[in-house]
């Protein structure tokens, strides 16, 4: 770990990245929520392509987006592997909150119990091997 | 047309966005690799380091595969819920070592393999969620 950046700051710019993509896969889902897409023809997928490149809300998600790989670049340079990516499987949470609270998804218990499995594996795989 | 119904294809399509992804990270590395010694100090650093990756092809097959991954990831949203698709693509996470095991000879640790299994468990239990909402709306 870089002694020049503490653990407590590394931990808030993980959260902060975690949050910034959240907030694109929010915006990204309300944008394209009232989209149909049917993959039957290419001009079907055009058409599906222009509609979304004409929605602000996408524009707002890409900037966030780019926030979010630009402090998880930042940290990636700061931060050990083994720290970093444990932690960022918290991204699941948010993905969870954010769906149940903005978009009114129903999160039910079977749906927790197996993003918690797939955050517990991310663990193991990432903490063994570093 | 069903509205959030988990399909095989629509996994598919989840899976690809992840293997388009890492494409992605690749071909940036490889448009970089060659200013690896390039020390940026002022703006015209920043001009000599840019210049060769701009006219590299791998940096534009970047932006073109990350263009693609928006659009499929963009058809992909509008089917399912958010909070399905997301868990599925961390299969992603499992296929970066299975890579490695068959086709770099790297060996496994217990811990790795377990770590594998409950991505797959949760993938399967975040699935299997999906249906069982669909039996009780109508």
């Amino acid at each position: 770990m870089n002694q020049h950046v503490s653990i407590f700051a590394i931990l808030f710019l993980i959260i902060l990245s975690n949050v910034f993509d959240t907030i694109n896969q929010l915006f990204l889902k309300t944008s394209v929520n009232s989209l149909n897409l049917n993959i039957n023809s290419i001009r079907n997928v055009i058409s599906f392509i222009l509609k979304l490149i004409l929605i602000p809300k996408v524009w707002v998600g890409f900037t966030f987006c780019t926030l979010s790989l630009l402090v998880w670049l930042f940290v990636l340079s700061k931060a050990d592997l083994n720290y970093a990516f444990p932690v960022g499987s918290a991204h699941y949470i948010f993905i969870a909150l954010g769906s149940r609270v903005f978009l009114k998804e129903k999160v039910g218990f079977k749906r927790w119990v197996g993003t918690i499995f797939i955050i517990a594996g991310i663990i193991m795989l990432t903490c063994s091997n570093y | 047309m069903y509205k959030n119904k988990l399909t095989l294809k629509i996994f598919f399509f989840i899976v690809s966005t992840d293997i388009l992804e890492t494409f992605t990270q690749y071909c940036f590395k490889r448009s970089a690799i060659p200013q690896g010694d390039v020390f940026i100090k002022n703006f015209l650093d920043v001009i000599i380091f840019l210049k060769p990756i701009v006219f590299s092809g791998f940096l534009w097959l970047g932006f073109l595969s990350v263009f693609v991954t928006f659009v499929i990831w963009s058809s992909i949203l509008s089917k399912i819920d958010l909070s399905v698709a997301v868990p599925i693509a961390s299969s992603s996470y499992i296929l970066i070592p299975l890579v490695s095991i068959f086709f770099l000879g790297e060996v496994m640790s217990l811990l790795d393999w377990a770590g594998i299994l409950f991505i797959v468990i949760g993938v399967v239990i975040v699935s299997s969620s999906i249906k069982k909402e669909k039996a009780i709306i109508p």
